[in-house]
């Protein structure tokens, strides 16, 4: 009964935010315009890189496309489907409008990760997805059933990872108010996560893949396509997922617990 | 007993930022911080259906209690019960019992029209259908919301918002009311309509509603029962008008022209003398008297009132802050 | 003129106060700003299997530790801060006061320099106890105009973003135009990667637009990549040139974006 009645209210969030978008329909025309744009700007240092040689750290041109063709893919569901909420929920928070949220009997983290959407950011995914089709293409081979089911279960224990990660950096809003530039924070640091993993030596390796575990999130799912993802490292990347996944809910609710000053 | 409070109290640590440079840096490490009482125990029980008001001047903790009461703050000490349950809990069940409006913020998405606001609260509180649909028809025609409701929220003026932004937090037919400021900015004729739709809602769904106003012509129209805090503390709860005659046992006495000037020292203080109209404050052991003193110097349009609850309620902070200790204010929202 | 120059130390002051106060904005401003570490690390891997085009380790190194402290140092947001206070009407309130708009900008932004230096010396630390630091410059002409160059990159750089702020009282999406723009500016300045290793059609371009004068110049001066003075002066007068043309476009900007908005109601 749970799971219909958040299956209804995530419909009733989806639409609304699809109406209001409806009424901007001129963004979706400049957004396909912007997302050729850094498509194409994506592509200039591994141009640059690739021009020079033929494989860095083992990854020939079109290997590495395909990392760089799964970072434009969760990078257009980061900013189409987790960022927008994030700018409804800090300016809530701001407002004071977030207390109606907390007064509704549905889950607020729920509500909150829901809050917004920019559709119009498909147009991202879809130019991720043609360049994922073209990485393939200069590789001369397609990936197989089995690779391909690999690299979504991949790519969805890496989104889990960007929402978690997100999820906790809204929580800090609630210590910190004026968190304008948050927005700004997560795909910044999201930056490194167009480069396979293993591209980066020594202390930059440590920090990318455990610190900030961006190689969950585009190098995994690209090497299952590719088939060289190792079982161990598979499973360490769902381990990995549902860790973060934990931890964000605990910092949710440390936070909630705050903001409704429950310690005091 | 719908809402039982027992002392209550909230406290909050809020740090302190001294003006100037080298304080600045000084912050950057150490903070300093005073601890505010913006409610200090206070306990009050309210029925089933009763409607009262809170008053107090700014900062004096009305907020904070309403937080309180809603859910939306733990509170330091004491036990609060509204509707069977401990609101900080937020069970569910009780929220889908009470509402809170904000008359400052509100709940309407901006960009959409109200109708996707109730689309939402629909769903949120899971409101069937029918139900949803026979209780917007009921807000729509007590609030007068045929062709608003269709159109984006930034385009309505704010009595339309304040309209639509009450049937959004009634759609679920919540049984206690939290109003906080709910006709702030509002034009006279809107607070008119907004209050009787409050008083009519209550009546028919014997819906119990907590409200706090600036402007005491809300109260006075809509509250048969004040509870008045000030600084954090309780000063008085009970009856409106009982308050009024002992606050200030005085009558006001309006007239147009009749007596003479030197007379009308003799009549009692007074408080008003513009166009010819004079007003004077009268005990009223001595109403008698001076209405008949009117009368016989034909006085013209004479008129008795109780004196305006502005000056009741400063008289009632100014006797309380001279016997009690300096007042703790809220913290900023 | 003599009130705006009596006002400014107290705006700076006012600046600096505000910049320590909301310093937790300006640590996730900061760590925004990952993008030079993100290509550091994948340069040292490339020139660690193999010089890339004559760039060794610790070329890249000094590249884009010293462009990492060159953009904390010079950048700010003031574009952002213009467009939303024009989207929410509070520029009305600054164009009811006695000095020129500009001053306010200039105190906030210049104030949180000192913070953000702050922020930057544990970089600039790292580079000096690293290998890079023998291929940064030591005579006292070199190091007078990296000085100079650093004041000229944070003029041209408030004119820049001083003139897409403006352009809020244009366009609606005026946030839309300054991500574009830095997506220019991340290959024109050689902030993504340097300009020297860039296809020579591109620098032809880089070379009359303003960003190269932004970071690539001040950068190329402090890693000796301009060894003779007089060369490295002539980049410092160009990239001033630039920051006068600038903050002169920027005031014409906002001078006829004002006109526009009081016409049209703020």
């Amino acid at each position: 009964m749970r799971l219909g009645y958040y299956a209804r209210l995530f419909a009733v969030q989806a639409r609304a935010s699809l109406t209001t978008a409806m009424q901007y329909r001129a963004d979706f025309l400049v957004q396909g315009l912007t997302s050729l744009y850094w498509l194409g700007w994506n592509l200039v240092p591994l141009l640059v890189l690739y021009d020079d040689r033929s494989s860095v750290a083992g990854w020939s041109f079109g290997a590495a496309l395909v990392v760089m063709a799964h970072f434009v893919i969760v990078r257009g569901i980061l900013e189409g489907a987790i960022n927008p909420s994030l700018g409804a929920v800090v300016e809530q928070i701001r407002s004071g409008a977030f207390d109606y949220t907390l007064l509704r009997p549905a889950d607020a983290q729920f509500l909150v990760s829901t809050a917004r959407f920019a559709p119009w950011r498909a147009l991202d995914v879809l130019g991720g997805v043609g360049l994922l089709i073209y990485a393939f293409v200069r590789l001369g081979h397609g990936p197989s059933p089995a690779q391909v089911g690999a690299g979504l279960v991949l790519l969805a224990a890496g989104l889990a990872v960007m929402y978690g990660l997100w999820i906790m950096i809204v929580a800090t809003a609630f210590w910190v108010v004026r968190m304008d530039n948050l927005i700004y924070l997560l795909s910044s640091v999201f930056d490194a996560a167009r480069w396979p993993a293993s591209v980066f030596r020594g202390v930059w390796r440590v920090v990318f893949t455990f610190v900030i575990p961006l190689a969950l999130m585009t190098t995994f799912p690209a090497r299952a396509l590719l088939g060289t993802v190792t079982w161990q490292a598979g499973i360490g990347c769902l381990v990995g997922a549902i860790l973060i996944s934990i931890a964000a809910r605990l910092v949710w609710r440390l936070a909630l617990r705050s903001y409704t000053s429950a310690s005091s | 007993m719908t809402i039982e409070v027992a002392g209550l109290s909230k406290h909050f640590r809020v740090h302190r930022r001294p003006p100037g440079l080298a304080a600045a840096v000084r912050s950057l490490w150490h903070r300093r911080y005073d601890t505010v009482k913006a409610v200090d125990d206070i306990s009050f029980t309210i029925a089933r259906g009763e409607r009262v008001g809170f008053l107090g001047p700014n900062g004096a903790g009305k907020t904070t209690t309403m937080k309180v009461l809603s859910g939306l703050l733990h509170p330091t000490a004491g036990t609060v019960r509204v509707e069977g349950h401990q609101p900080f809990r937020r069970e569910p069940d009780f929220l889908r019992r009470i509402t809170l409006v904000m008359g400052q913020k509100q709940q309407l998405l901006w960009d959409l029209p109200p109708s996707e606001t109730y689309a939402l609260n629909r769903a949120v509180f899971g409101v069937d259908p029918a139900q949803a649909a026979q209780t917007l028809g009921e807000l729509t025609e007590l609030l007068g919301l045929a062709g608003l409701t269709d159109k984006p929220t930034r385009q309505l003026s704010l009595g339309e918002r304040m309209k639509c932004e009450l049937a959004a937090a009634l759609l679920h037919r919540p049984t206690t009311l939290f109003l906080d400021e709910p006709t702030i900015g509002l034009d006279v004729a809107m607070q008119v309509t907004i209050r009787d739709f409050i008083r009519d809602y209550n009546q028919r769904h014997d819906a119990t509603v907590l409200l706090t106003s600036h402007y005491m012509d809300d109260v006075v129209a809509l509250c048969p029962r004040v509870i008045v805090i000030d600084g954090g503390r309780l000063i008085h709860d009970g009856d409106l008008r009982a308050l009024v005659k002992t606050m200030i046992p005085d009558k006001l006495v309006s007239f147009t022209g009749g007596v003479p000037a030197d007379e009308v020292a003799r009549l009692g203080e007074v408080v008003k003398a513009e166009g010819g109209r004079t007003t004077v404050r009268v005990p009223e052991a001595r109403l008698r008297e001076v209405v008949s003193h009117v009368l016989d110097r034909a006085g013209a349009d004479l008129a008795v009132e109780d004196p305006p609850l502005e000056d009741v309620m400063r008289k009632l902070f100014k006797d309380k802050r001279a016997s009690a200790p300096a007042p703790a204010g809220e913290p900023p929202p | 003129m003599m009130r705006t120059l009596r006002a400014m130390p107290t705006l700076i002051r006012v600046g600096m106060v505000e910049a320590i106060a909301y310093r937790a904005e300006m640590v996730v401003w900061l760590l925004t700003t990952t993008m030079p570490l993100v290509m550091l690390g994948l340069w040292t891997s490339v020139a660690d299997e193999a010089p890339f085009r004559a760039w060794g380790t610790r070329d890249f190194v000094a590249y884009y530790l010293v462009a990492l402290i060159v953009r904390n140092l010079t950048s700010n947001w003031v574009a952002w801060q213009i467009s939303e206070e024009i989207r929410t009407g509070a520029v009305s309130g600054r164009l009811l006061r006695p000095v020129h708009p500009f001053t306010g900008y200039l105190g906030t932004h210049l104030g949180a320099v000192p913070l953000r230096a702050v922020a930057v010396a544990p970089v600039l630390v790292i580079l000096l106890w690293s290998s890079a630091r023998g291929v940064l410059v030591t005579d006292v002409a070199h190091l007078a105009l990296v000085a100079a160059a650093i004041v000229g990159a944070w003029l041209l750089t408030f004119g820049v973003f001083l003139c897409l702020g403006s352009l809020g009282f244009f366009l609606d999406k005026a946030m839309g135009i300054i991500e574009v723009y830095f997506g220019v500016f991340a290959i024109m300045s050689g902030y993504l990667i340097p300009l020297a290793l860039l296809p020579a059609w591109v620098r032809d371009i880089a070379a009359v637009l303003p960003f190269r004068s932004m970071l690539g110049d001040p950068v190329a001066i402090a890693i000796g990549r301009v060894p003779d003075a007089g060369d490295a002066a002539r980049l410092v007068a160009l990239q001033w040139g630039w920051a006068i043309a600038l903050l002169a476009l920027a005031s014409w900007l906002w001078r006829t974006g004002v006109r526009r908005y009081e016409a049209f109601g703020g």
